[in-house]
């Protein structure tokens, strides 16, 4: 998975990382990969989109509810409660 | 047809303290199970609704075993189906799946057609509304059947795909239910029934939401009950289906939020399919009980057959097997309590590994007594019966296939799990020593992904490190060290597979399903390892040894004859138990071995 030197997640930098994660699961070029559209639309259905999350919570360091991502289908909509999210906790 | 007015809520669910008809809870430190085992030894008896001859005819029928579930509900196991913060006697799930598996010993018909109002009520336990579930819980007590519908004529485990429909009415005076569910246990009996329904028009995992249909709400036509189908084994269960007519439910019949059934059937399903595990060891008790007495009974040219050297070393590789069930049904359970968290893992671990387990049991004693005429040993088909039934537990609840699936899905946090020992330790004491109490089950704690992996895996180094200093200070054998260090080489090299797995979305390369078979087994060893070192005073070290030779041979790794020679310490276990007892690691560890 790639890696990131992020150390203040905002929600452009886990945006970035976010849709380099989805394009390696989907062995798909990364700007392929619009973050305004649902991830189901790409296949990434309900339970195997929370492998995402699992990669997330290891790059990150952190404990996330998996169900973010179904709160938040897309990838600006995720990257955008992350980083509300992480910087409540941080 | 949409013009119900829907009864007042207290007018099924109010019961006067004391009316139940079920016996009250009983004082702390009773112990239902020697109670239930003690009324199921006499109801087996001659004429007894669990007698052999009885379930066989109501079998041969297809017909429900409705006195043999009446006597269960009057001695009081639904109240096992109840948490005791909504006023059942549920406070540790080890109990419901001892007191389920001691059914299931004597016919798994009855187990599946009475266990299943858990199932049943359990959304409501882990997501209800705290009143109505207390309400669910008297009805319970009194008797009330509950049955849950998830699944639907064609779309077999996808639950996304689901076309029943839920509705808000206007002004938002209940829900308006439509469509079919079909190939549902107990639809058709059931006084309450959990259903998932589609609640927004485009679907997805928030488009779902659980209702508690109380049928005796609806008006008179909001529901047609489908005929009973048919099946292989089971033969006398209500396995059947219903059509719901624009049925008006009350508001207060939404589970949870609106949009969260999925969430919550998926962590409930994490503590039912972790509980199916009792149907099936209480199949493989029977089974070997069985086998046990045809062996010692019948003989070939004049030796009985329990002498003949192939036929021990096959009965010792079949109680090896019902061993590992139960080491992995007992940590499960227990981990329901103490490892919460990883129940996405362990669940799918246990609902795919223990039926095949008991499963290949079977198949094993047909093998290599089938031709002898195991199957009608006693004279009613008992053993073609549980044969039979014991297929379906491999099926409902999430089949195999489907939790494998889950498995594969979380290889890359298991495996590096794995490789960091993340683990954690308290969790796996807890869970692994049944000499420790259990802290409370807390449902907020279920997560539909384990954050940590599962620590019963990844604890197995250290477990046989240990193994290895206890050999060293010739507290262990060397046979035992020796084994141990295959079991942890082929973990080792598992995860390292587990890791390299790659796959796109829904396209699980078929490979994958075989290394999370292996990761049962190594899962399963693991179990047994950890409850041996808790306690290895109370277990034969020999009884481990003969898993793990189990485990190995069924990973493929090399097994010496010798080492073979511990499955027929099982085979004797087996035979020189008293009828009726078949070697149990719950009974060893606690001290209360027949």
């Amino acid at each position: 998975m790639p890696e990131s030197d992020v150390e203040i997640h905002t929600a452009q930098s886990l945006g970035r990382w976010l849709t380099e994660c989805v394009a390696v699961h989907l062995s798909r070029p990364a700007d392929t990969i619009d973050s305004a559209v649902p991830l189901s639309d790409y296949g990434l259905d309900s339970v195997y989109a929370l492998s995402v999350i699992a990669e997330l919570e290891d790059h990150l360091d952190v404990s996330l509810d998996p169900a973010v991502m179904w709160d938040n289908p897309t990838i600006d909509a995720l990257s955008k409660a992350l980083a509300e999210e992480l910087a409540l906790n941080g | 047809m949409t013009t119900t007015t829907p009864r007042s809520p207290g007018a099924t669910d109010a019961a006067a303290p004391g009316t139940s008809a079920v016996p009250a809870a009983p004082p702390g430190g009773y112990d239902a199970v020697p109670e239930l085992v003690r009324l199921l030894d006499e109801l087996t008896g001659d004429e007894g609704p669990f007698s052999g001859a009885a379930l066989a005819a109501l079998d041969t029928r297809e017909a429900f075993p409705a006195q043999a579930c009446r006597a269960l509900d009057e001695f009081g196991l639904p109240r096992y189906y109840v948490p005791v913060e909504h006023g059942g006697s549920l406070d540790d799930f080890s109990t419901v799946m001892r007191l389920l598996r001691a059914v299931s010993r004597v016919d798994l018909t009855v187990a599946a057609a009475h266990g299943k109002t858990y199932l049943g009520a359990v959304s409501t336990w882990i997501a209800g509304d705290p009143d109505r579930a207390a309400r669910l819980g008297r009805r319970i007590g009194e008797g009330a059947v509950v049955s849950c519908a998830l699944t639907e004529r064609h779309h077999g485990s996808d639950l996304l795909a689901g076309e029943v429909t839920a509705r808000e009415a206007e002004g938002g005076a209940g829900w308006h239910i439509t469509g079919e569910k079909w190939l549902i246990n107990n639809i058709t009996r059931a006084d309450l029934v959990t259903v998932l329904a589609r609640t927004s028009p485009a679907g997805g995992p928030r488009g779902f939401s659980l209702f508690l249909v109380d049928k005796s709400r609806l008006a008179p036509g909001a529901l047609t009950p489908l005929p009973k189908v048919p099946t292989y084994g089971i033969r006398g269960a209500d396995i059947s289906g219903m059509e719901f007519h624009d049925a008006l439910v009350p508001s207060d019949a939404l589970i949870g939020e609106a949009g969260h059934g999925v969430e919550i059937i998926l962590k409930a399903l994490h503590i039912t399919r972790t509980g199916c595990v009792a149907m099936s060891l209480g199949a493989g008790d029977h089974a070997l009980d069985l086998a046990a007495r045809f062996t010692t009974a019948t003989t070939d040219g004049g030796t009985p057959l329990a002498e003949l050297p192939h036929v021990r070393r096959e009965l010792g590789a079949a109680v090896a097997g019902l061993l590992l069930a139960e080491a992995t049904g007992l940590v499960a359970v227990r981990a329901v309590h103490a490892l919460t968290g990883e129940m996405s893992v362990v669940s799918a671990v246990a609902k795919a590994y223990v039926p095949a387990q008991v499963d290949d049991l079977v198949a094993r004693l047909l093998h290599t007594l089938g031709p002898y005429g195991l199957l009608d040993a006693d004279g009613h088909g008992s053993f073609a019966k549980l044969e039979r039934d014991h297929r379906i537990i491999g099926i409902f609840d999430g089949s195999s296939l489907v939790n494998r699936n889950a498995l594969v899905d979380q290889f890359p946090r298991l495996s590096r799990g794995y490789r960091k020992g993340r683990r954690d330790e308290q969790g796996l004491v807890e869970a692994t020593d049944p000499g420790v109490p259990l802290r409370p089950f807390r449902p907020q704690a279920l997560s539909l992904l384990s954050g940590i992996g599962a620590s019963v895996v990844a604890g197995l180094p250290a477990a046989v490190d240990r193994v290895h200093d206890l050999a060293a200070s010739e507290a262990a054998s060397d046979r035992l060290a020796s084994l141990a260090g295959r079991l942890r080489q082929a973990a080792d090299r598992l995860h390292e597979e587990m890791a390299a797995v790659r796959f796109a979305p829904r396209a699980v390369p078929g490979h994958a399903f075989e290394l999370a078979e292996r990761y049962e087994l190594c899962f399963a060893a693991a179990a047994a390892l950890h409850l041996w070192l808790r306690r290895p005073d109370r277990v034969d070290e020999a009884w481990l040894r003969a898993c793990l030779v189990l485990v190995l041979t069924e990973l493929g790794e090399p097994v010496g004859d010798t080492e073979r020679e511990d499955l027929d310490t099982l085979a004797d276990a087996l035979l020189t138990a008293r009828p009726g007892a078949v070697p149990s690691l719950i009974d060893s560890l606690e001290g209360t071995t027949p």
